[in-house]
C-alpha cells in the first residue's frame, strides 16, 4: 500500500514533469515576447505618437472597433490609450508606464526609429506581447512588426504613371517633406522604372508637407515655368488633390496623375474624370497590429514581419470606394474593407 | 520651512533668505508633493528600486533641462536652442561612445562641445549686446543642423554598459542629479556664482559695485550648454542610441518647468528649486495621468489646468495681500 502509493506519487511527479517540460516547449513554439502567463481578457496599450492628424484619428476608431469585436469574444478586456504629442521622449515614458502597470501588450507607432528600442525590449523581457505598426523601430525585440512596403508604393505608381503616358512625355514628381523616411522611400521606390524610361523626362520635383495648401502653391508656380506637362507622379493623396485643384484653377487640362485614398482627392477623380491610381497606408493596420497581438497571447505563432500588400484603387474600383465615402471625414482617408478573413490570411503568409 | 530664532545670527539669516526664497514656490512644492502621493499611491511599484529608477530617469533629461534654462534666465538670458542642443549631444554621444574614442573620450568630447556652444553663445549674447532670444534661434538652426550633420538619420549606438549603469534597474541617475544639485550649490559660493543673481536682478548696479557682470553671464551660457549637452547623453544611454531631432521638444518644455518653478523672465527672480520642482511636476503629470486613466484628449486639458493652476495660486495669495 505504502509502496505503491509512493509508486503513484513518483508517477505523478514524472507526468507533472513531462507536462511542464511540454508546456515549455509549447511555450518556446509561441511567438516572441510572448511566455503564456498571461490569461485572457487582455489588457492593449495603444501607445500612439500623435493622435492629432485625422489617419491617426482614423486608425485609433479601428483600434476601438477591434477591442469592441475582441471584447464580445471575451479576449480583451480593457484599452489602454497614451498620445506623445509628438515627443519620442514623452513616449518612451508612457510605454515605462504601460509596463509598470502590467498591461498585456503594447501596439505602436513609434516617434523615433531608435529611441524607443530599449523601452521596447524591457516590455518584451516582462513577456508583454508587442507589435509595431507604421512608423517602426529598429530593434528585433518586438513580437510583430506590420507595415506596407514604402518603396513598392512607389515602384508601383511610377509603373502606372509611365504606361498611362505611354512610355514617353514629361512629367512632374510630387514629394512628401525631405528627410522623412517615408517620403524618401517612396520616392527611392520610383528611381528603377524612371531610370528604366529614358524618354520619361522629369521637369522638377517638389518637397512639401502632406497638405493640399504648399502642394496647390508648388504646382501652380511649376504650371507658369511649365505649358507642357503629360503627368503627375505624386507620393501623397493630399499632394494629388493640391495638383488637380491647381491645373484645374489654371484652366489646364488634366493629366495622368497617382495618388493616396484621401476622400478629397478620390472625390476630385470622380468629378474631374481624371485617369488615375492610388494606394494607400490603410488605416486597419491598427485593428491587424491589435488582433496580431491577441493571437500571439493566445499561443498562436505570428511572423516577425508582416509585409501588407498595398490595396490598389484604380479606374476600376474608384466608384466601389466612393459608394463609401459617407462613412469616412471628409479630411480623411477611404481605406479598402477589412474583415477578420483577411487578418488570418495576412497572418498565414510567410 | 521654519526660522529657528536661536541658530547663530548668519545661521538664521541663511534660513530667512531661503525661506523668503520659497515664499513663491511652497504652493507648487505642495501640488508637487500632492503629485508624488497620487503617483505612489496609484503605482506602489515606485517603492521598489528599479520602479524608483525608471521614474528617476523619466525626469532626469528634463530636470538637466530645466536647470539649463533656469540658470539663464537668471541672468535675465533665455535660449531657444536647448532642445538643438539635447539633439547634438545626443548624437555626438551615439557616434563617439562605440568608436576609438571610448566611453571617457566621447563624454569629453559631449562636454566640450556643450561648454564650446554654450560660451560662444554666451559671448555672443554678453559682448555684442544682441537679444538672446534671436542669437540662441538662430544657434537653434545652426546646432540643429549640425546634429544632422553628425548623423542624418537615427542609428548609432552607446555601449550597453553604460545604458544599463545610466538607465538600468539602479537610480544612477537619481544620485547624479543630487550630485549635480550640489555642484550647483558650490557654484552659487564660488565668485561668479553670487555674481548670478546680481547680474540678473540689477546688471548695471552690480556692475558699479565691481561684480563681474559679463564673465558671470557668460559663465551661466556655458554652463547652460554642459547641461544641456549632458542631458543629450543621457538620453542616448537611455535610448541605447542617437536620434539628430530627440530633443525638440525640450526647447519648451525646459522653458515651461524655468516659469513653473516661478524663475522670472526678467532676471535674478526665482530659485533652481523651483525649477526643479517645476520639471518634476512636468514629467509626474505625465505618469499619473497614464495611471488614472485619462484619455489623450482628457490629458491635453488637463495637462493646461495643471500649470496654470501651479502658477496661479502664488498670484493669488499676492493679490489677497
Amino acid at each position: 500500500m505504502k509502496k505503491s502509493s509512493f509508486f503513484a506519487s513518483a508517477s505523478a511527479l514524472c507526468l507533472g514533469l513531462v507536462l511542464a517540460v511540454g508546456v515549455g516547449s509549447q511555450a518556446n513554439a509561441a511567438a516572441k515576447c510572448v511566455k503564456g502567463d498571461r490569461k485572457a481578457p487582455y489588457t492593449i496599450g495603444w501607445a500612439n505618437i500623435y493622435s492629432v492628424p485625422t489617419w491617426m484619428k482614423q486608425t485609433q476608431g479601428t483600434i476601438e472597433a477591434e477591442v469592441e469585436a475582441l471584447k464580445k469574444q471575451g479576449l480583451v478586456d480593457k484599452l489602454v490609450v497614451t498620445d506623445a504629442q509628438g515627443d519620442a521622449n514623452v513616449q518612451i515614458q508612457q510605454i515605462q508606464s504601460m509596463i509598470d502597470s502590467n498591461v498585456d501588450a503594447i501596439i505602436l507607432i513609434a516617434g523615433s526609429s531608435t529611441a524607443p528600442a530599449r523601452v521596447i525590449a524591457d516590455a518584451c523581457a516582462k513577456g508583454i506581447a508587442i507589435i509595431n505598426f507604421d512608423s517602426l523601430v529598429d530593434t528585433d525585440q518586438v513580437t510583430a512588426k506590420v507595415n506596407t512596403d514604402s518603396s513598392q508604393w512607389g515602384d508601383q505608381a511610377a509603373k502606372f504613371l509611365i504606361d498611362a503616358i505611354g512610355g514617353k512625355g514629361k512629367i512632374l514628381i510630387l514629394n512628401g517633406p525631405a528627410g522623412v523616411s517615408v517620403s524618401d522611400d517612396r520616392r527611392k521606390g520610383a528611381d528603377a522604372e524612371l531610370k528604366a524610361h529614358p524618354d520619361v523626362k522629369i521637369l522638377a520635383e517638389t518637397n512639401t508637407p502632406y497638405n493640399v495648401a504648399p502642394a496647390q502653391e508648388a504646382v501652380t508656380s511649376l504650371l507658369f515655368a511649365n505649358p507642357e506637362i503629360d503627368g503627375i507622379l505624386s507620393l501623397g493623396g493630399a499632394l494629388s488633390a493640391g495638383a488637380v485643384l491647381a491645373l484645374d484653377k489654371q484652366g489646364r487640362d488634366q493629366v495622368p496623375i497617382t495618388g493616396e485614398n484621401a476622400r478629397q482627392f478620390l472625390e476630385l477623380w470622380k468629378e474631374k474624370g481624371l485617369k488615375s491610381w492610388a494606394t494607400m497606408q490603410p488605416n486597419w493596420l491598427g485593428a491587424f497590429a491589435t488582433y496580431t497581438a491577441v493571437q500571439a497571447l493566445e499561443g498562436k505563432d505570428v511572423p516577425a514581419f508582416v509585409k501588407i500588400p498595398l490595396p490598389v484603387i484604380d479606374n476600376s474600383n474608384i466608384d466601389q470606394y466612393l459608394a463609401r465615402a459617407k462613412d469616412f471625414p471628409a479630411d480623411g482617408y477611404i481605406y479598402s474593407p477589412y474583415d477578420e478573413e483577411l487578418f488570418k490570411k495576412l497572418l498565414a503568409q510567410k | 520651512m521654519s526660522i529657528i530664532p536661536s541658530a547663530r545670527a548668519d545661521g538664521a539669516l541663511y534660513w530667512q533668505v531661503q525661506a523668503r526664497r520659497n515664499i513663491g514656490v511652497r504652493s507648487l512644492f505642495l501640488v508637487v508633493l500632492a503629485f508624488l502621493i497620487a503617483y505612489a499611491v496609484l503605482f506602489p511599484g515606485l517603492f521598489t528600486v528599479s520602479g524608483f529608477a525608471k521614474f528617476t530617469q523619466s525626469w532626469f533629461p528634463l530636470a538637466l533641462v530645466a536647470m539649463a534654462q533656469a540658470i539663464l534666465m537668471l541672468t535675465g538670458g533665455i535660449s531657444l536652442a536647448i532642445g538643438a542642443t539635447v539633439s547634438l549631444g545626443a548624437v555626438i554621444a551615439a557616434t563617439t561612445m562605440a568608436g576609438p574614442l571610448g566611453v571617457p573620450g566621447g563624454a569629453a568630447a559631449v562636454a566640450l562641445a556643450g561648454l564650446g556652444i554654450g560660451a560662444a553663445t554666451g559671448f555672443i549674447v554678453v559682448r555684442l549686446r544682441l537679444p538672446a532670444i534671436v542669437v540662441t534661434l538662430a544657434g537653434s538652426f545652426i546646432i540643429g543642423g549640425a546634429a544632422l550633420l553628425v548623423l542624418p538619420r537615427p542609428g548609432g549606438a552607446v555601449p550597453a554598459w553604460l545604458s544599463d549603469l545610466l538607465a538600468g534597474d539602479t537610480p544612477a541617475a537619481f544620485v547624479l542629479l543630487m550630485a549635480i544639485v550640489l555642484l550647483w550649490k558650490l557654484y552659487l559660493a564660488t565668485p561668479l556664482g553670487l555674481s548670478l543673481y546680481a547680474a540678473g536682478e540689477n546688471p548695471v548696479g552690480a556692475y558699479r559695485s565691481g561684480v563681474p557682470v559679463d564673465a558671470a553671464r557668460v559663465a551661466a551660457y556655458a554652463i547652460s550648454g554642459l547641461l544641456s549637452t549632458g542631458a543629450g547623453l543621457f538620453v542616448a544611454a537611455q535610448t541605447g542610441s542617437g536620434d539628430p531631432v530627440i530633443g525638440n521638444a525640450f526647447t519648451l518644455n525646459s522653458i515651461a518647468a524655468a516659469v513653473l518653478g516661478g524663475i522670472g523672465f526678467l532676471g535674478g527672480q526665482g530659485t533652481m528649486r523651483g525649477a526643479l520642482a517645476g520639471s518634476l511636476l512636468l514629467s509626474l503629470m505625465i505618469s499619473v495621468m497614464f495611471f488614472l486613466g485619462f484619455t489623450p484628449v482628457a490629458q491635453y486639458v488637463a495637462q493646461g489646468l495643471i500649470i496654470i493652476g501651479a502658477v496661479a495660486i502664488p498670484q493669488f495669495r499676492k493679490v489677497q495681500q
